[in-house]
């Protein structure tokens, strides 16, 4: 993980330095420092260059100093309008220019500290990168940059102040090498064991093999993991960061952990299937999400649940027409076993139900190709009982730039699940196919307060973002840790 | 369709208190005595054995409105195929109300809206042989009867006019392309309806699967329900100004149909590179769009298209996909959606949903290059957003609604639901 330090204001005398400017502003500390040893020539270089400081405008200067490789110059649009956000954009956008250099400064002095701060998060969370299986990568082709400085008027108080968002970005990494991980290596006993690492930060974990969910009747899960070598795990983790007064109830996120979806006997086409690695992006954000709060001690008591199987086609797998029992002991017809996720969180959120009571719960899960039909890749669905929990979890995602866009449930969608012999069909037809999905659901929180967001568009990236590289986004740690912060810390 | 404030015989009767069944009168049907709304009359009527024969609703439960509102579902529910409806023996329909006069004088605003949602049902109903561009137009004239100004510019004028993308769809059909104006002159800046109304869209050269392409008569329900619209606010002689502009055209296939690839200029001067000859709907639209806010300087503009798959993917057969660039619009459609019982979900439009859609050649894409998992209903509506400006506008894609899937409260199954005619003529005022 790239070390971030935050040091007093002084040229550094080798590497790079990255200057943030807001639009019409003059150079002000470091960067007024270089330029008036420049002779001004530094101004008149980025004005050469048409460097007004507008949001997402970039410019880089060679040798601007002695010793110096170069200034990479950053906008960042009107001071006034600058948000948090727009904060991270700016150091996440800086990486690239920097990464291979031996050092690198950014020239925060002159902004406020908060500023530096997102700064600082934005450059780190855009530095991730996943190249443990990478043998014969040249070492000129990797990122040199293993630790990068901020200049801050106050140091301490920016180190301080950068804790917490330097624990959140270690659970986002956490995420991002989980989901990225090949389903060989991450099956669900390794992908439980991964989770015990979270013990070191406090975290009690709890993990339950078949026989024990056999025990409690988790005839859904169990379904769908019969068909793959590998065993199924539940693993529940506790985060008590406040002592419980009599009468609170902890709140409970709960992740879809298919570890590989080959879509079981009703098997998926072939082009594509290698992105099913990524089918436990639901739990890998909710074990993220619990090294995130633990890692920042946050002030409340969390229960983070994830189902872990392999949906796998074999003779011992499960039918299309199948009948199962689910935890709650309503039956399921199971009409395609690639509907699989729904099976896996309807008994995993029993279990939350009866285990912990809690006070509202939000599952996660990359549950529906329609919902990518519906929605694409820049927002979340975000289906609820609960309109305050909605509202919520919905200004929490545009504040993190994690967006969700809220989805439909109602009577009339529900009675696409009609089963001819058992309580409910597990599939609801192409038509409305995320919606149905939530309906199957709900049919399993008892009316409590639930939020479930379908995260298949969002999981993965294509494409690079300014604090996001392409490949895992660990979408939902930084939203959830967010609406924990703003709303359940006591 | 009576009021009467005492019973009458009828071989068919509805009230509270009554079990389904027959007694020594006729038929009997159970109202539900916690509804009194346009889903109790038309669950009644759903309930006749011999419709042929008339009913009796007593709706003396309930207030007058409620009366209203009953009559209202029945008249909807009762709705045929237009087959040769057979005669009836008394008057259809005898509402038992407590106060008949005051019902009487109510009737009118909701008959208008009634032949106006009708009116779009037939229309989707007709197949593609007999309401052919030209004949849609022929109906659209007809109109002039009931007070609306009607206008049409045809193939040769939208050529002549730089109504490039319109021309490109309707072209390789017999008839059509046309562009028809419904105007209602009331007071004060119009509200302008766009509708979609492709009398028989085959796909064009990126062809159609054959299977389900019989239901494709329907892809005019948009124009449908802008002209049911207008029927209902000539009806009732709103006071409020209202224009619809309505694209109509068959996508059909031809040696001089447009193609894959090609780049068409549409009215705005924009350029668009056609990527699937099958979304075609967007073009004709994108036509209408620009003419209705340049003729018409309208208020706000709602088009209304059974435009894409993908909505159907995301919303079902229960709520049609609502996009839009202003608060305010939306949020009087949600409510008129719900009083009418024809249910929006709002929908985004993301700046991807625009990226997706940048042309190496053109100013912009039709829809995305053809992929898995596309999110094609967003896509459609950021292409539309490019065409109105500044102008308050929404975007309804009622493709999956604009056909009863299943028995729904107000239409049977198989029926046109004439979706969107309520709802709009519901937007003016007086």
């Amino acid at each position: 993980m790239l070390e971030i330090s935050f040091v007093k204001p002084a040229l550094p005398k080798a590497g790079a330095i990255v200057a943030l400017l807001a639009e019409g502003a003059e150079p002000a500390g470091l960067l007024k420092t270089l330029d008036e040893a420049a002779d001004g020539a530094i101004a008149r270089a980025l004005d050469a260059a048409g460097f007004k400081g507008r949001k997402g405008q970039s410019a880089t200067i060679w040798a601007p100093a002695p010793g110096l490789t170069k200034l990479v110059a950053i906008g960042l649009g009107p001071l006034d309008k600058l948000t948090p956000e727009g904060a991270e954009a700016a150091g996440g956008s800086a990486w690239p220019a920097i990464s291979g250099e031996t050092a690198a400064l950014v020239a925060t002095d002159a902004l406020d500290a908060p500023v530096a701060v997102r700064v600082a998060m934005g450059a780190l969370l855009r530095s991730y990168r996943f190249d443990k299986y990478r043998t014969t990568e040249k070492a000129e082709d990797k990122p040199k940059l293993a630790k990068l400085s901020l200049a801050a008027a106050n140091p301490t108080t920016a180190k301080n102040a950068f804790a917490p968002f330097k624990a959140v970005a270690e659970g986002v990494f956490l995420t991002r090498d989980l989901v990225s991980e090949p389903p060989n290596v991450l099956y669900p006993a390794e992908m439980a064991e991964r989770c015990k690492a979270l013990e070191a930060l406090g975290v009690q974990v709890q993990i339950l093999g078949p026989k024990e969910m056999k025990k409690l009747g988790m005839g859904a899960l169990l379904g769908v993991a019969q068909g793959s070598a590998q065993e199924a795990r539940l693993v529940a983790m506790r985060w008590k960061g406040v002592t419980p007064k009599k009468g609170d109830k902890p709140i409970c996120f709960i992740g879809k952990g298919v570890t590989f979806d080959t879509g079981g006997i009703s098997i998926k086409p072939a082009g594509g299937m290698e992105d099913m690695k990524w089918d436990m992006g639901g739990a890998g954000t909710v074990i993220g999400l619990m090294a995130a709060l633990a890692g920042r001690k946050a002030k409340a008591d969390v229960v983070g649940l994830v189902g872990l199987v392999e949906n796998m086609p074999s003779g011992n797998a499960q039918r299309p027409g199948d009948v199962v029992t689910s935890a709650s002991g309503q039956t399921i017809e199971v009409i395609n076993t690639d509907a699989e996720g729904r099976l896996v969180l309807a008994d995993v959120i029993h279990y939350a139900i009866t285990q912990y009571d809690p006070k509202w719960m939000v599952d996660l899960a990359t549950l529906t190709g329609a919902i990518i039909i519906a929605l694409g890749h820049e927002h979340a669905g975000l289906f609820s009982n609960d309109d305050a929990l909605a509202a919520q979890v919905l200004e929490a995602g545009t504040t993190t730039g994690e967006a969700c866009w809220r989805m439909p449930l109602g009577e009339a969608y529900d009675k696409g699940l009609k089963s001819d012999i058992a309580d409910m069909k597990n599939v609801g037809g192409r038509p409305g196919g995320s919606i149905t999905a939530a309906q199957f659901i709900q049919r399993f929180v008892q009316g409590r307060p639930w939020v479930h967001l379908d995260i298949a568009g969002t999981a993965w990236s294509s494409k690079d973002t300014a604090t996001v590289p392409k490949g895992a986004t660990a979408f939902g740690v930084r939203l959830l840790d967010r609406l924990v912060a703003d709303h359940y810390e006591g | 369709m009576r009021f009467a404030a005492v019973t009458e015989h009828f071989s068919a009767r509805a009230a509270i208190g009554l079990e389904n069944g027959f007694d020594a009168q006729g038929q009997t049907i159970a109202l539900d005595p916690s509804l009194g709304d346009e889903a109790d009359g038309a669950r009644a009527w759903a309930a006749l054995a011999e419709p042929s024969r008339g009913l009796e609703i007593d709706a003396r439960e309930w207030p007058t409105d409620a009366a209203v509102a009953i009559a209202t579902g029945a008249a909807l529910r009762a709705w045929r195929m237009p087959k040769g409806a057979p005669t009836c023996l008394k008057p259809a329909l005898l509402v038992l109300c407590r106060a008949p006069e005051e019902a009487r004088r109510l009737w009118p605003r909701a008959a208008a809206a009634v032949a106006g949602n009708l009116f779009a049902r037939a229309l989707v109903a007709e197949p593609a042989n007999r309401l052919t561009p030209a004949n849609f137009v022929e109906r659209m004239k007809a109109l002039a009867e009931e007070g609306l100004t009607v206008s049409v510019l045809g193939p040769q004028e939208l050529e002549r006019r730089g109504y490039g993308a319109l021309s490109a769809v309707g072209r390789a059909a017999p008839t059509g392309p046309y562009l028809v104006t419904l105007e209602w002159k009331g007071a004060g800046q119009p509200i302008a309806f766009v509708g979609k109304g492709l009398c028989f869209d085959n796909g064009g050269i990126s062809i159609k699967p054959a299977l389900g392409m019989e239901a494709m008569r329907a892809d005019m329900a948009g124009a449908a329900a802008c002209a049911g619209a207008m029927l209902a606010l000539a009806l009732r002689g709103a006071a409020g100004a209202a224009v619809a502009v309505l694209a109509v055209a068959e996508n059909a296939i031809g040696a001089d149909a447009y193609r894959p690839g090609d780049v068409l200029i549409s009215a705005s001067g924009r350029s668009i590179q056609v990527m699937d000859t099958d979304a075609e709907g967007r073009l004709a639209l994108a036509d209408a769009l620009h003419h209705a806010i340049t003729r018409h300087a309208p208020r706000a503009v709602v088009d209304i298209a059974t435009l894409t798959g993908s909505i159907v993917t995301a919303l079902g057969h229960h709520r049609a996909g609502l996009f839009g660039n202003n608060p305010t619009l939306r949020d009087a459609l949600m409510t008129m959606g719900e009083v009418v019982g024809e249910y929006l979900w709002p929908m985004p439009i993301g700046t991807a949903h625009r990226e997706d859609l940048n042309s190496d050649i053109a100013d912009i894409l039709q829809c995305a290059p053809a992929g898995r998992l596309l999110p094609d209903a967003c896509h459609a509506a950021a292409f539309l957003k490019e065409f109105v400006g500044e102008t308050a506008w929404a975007h309804l894609d009622i493709a999956g609604v604009e056909t009863a899937e299943e028995d729904t409260p107000l239409a049977a199954k198989g029926a046109p639901t004439g979706f969107g005619a309520r709802l709009l003529e519901g937007l003016v005022e007086g």
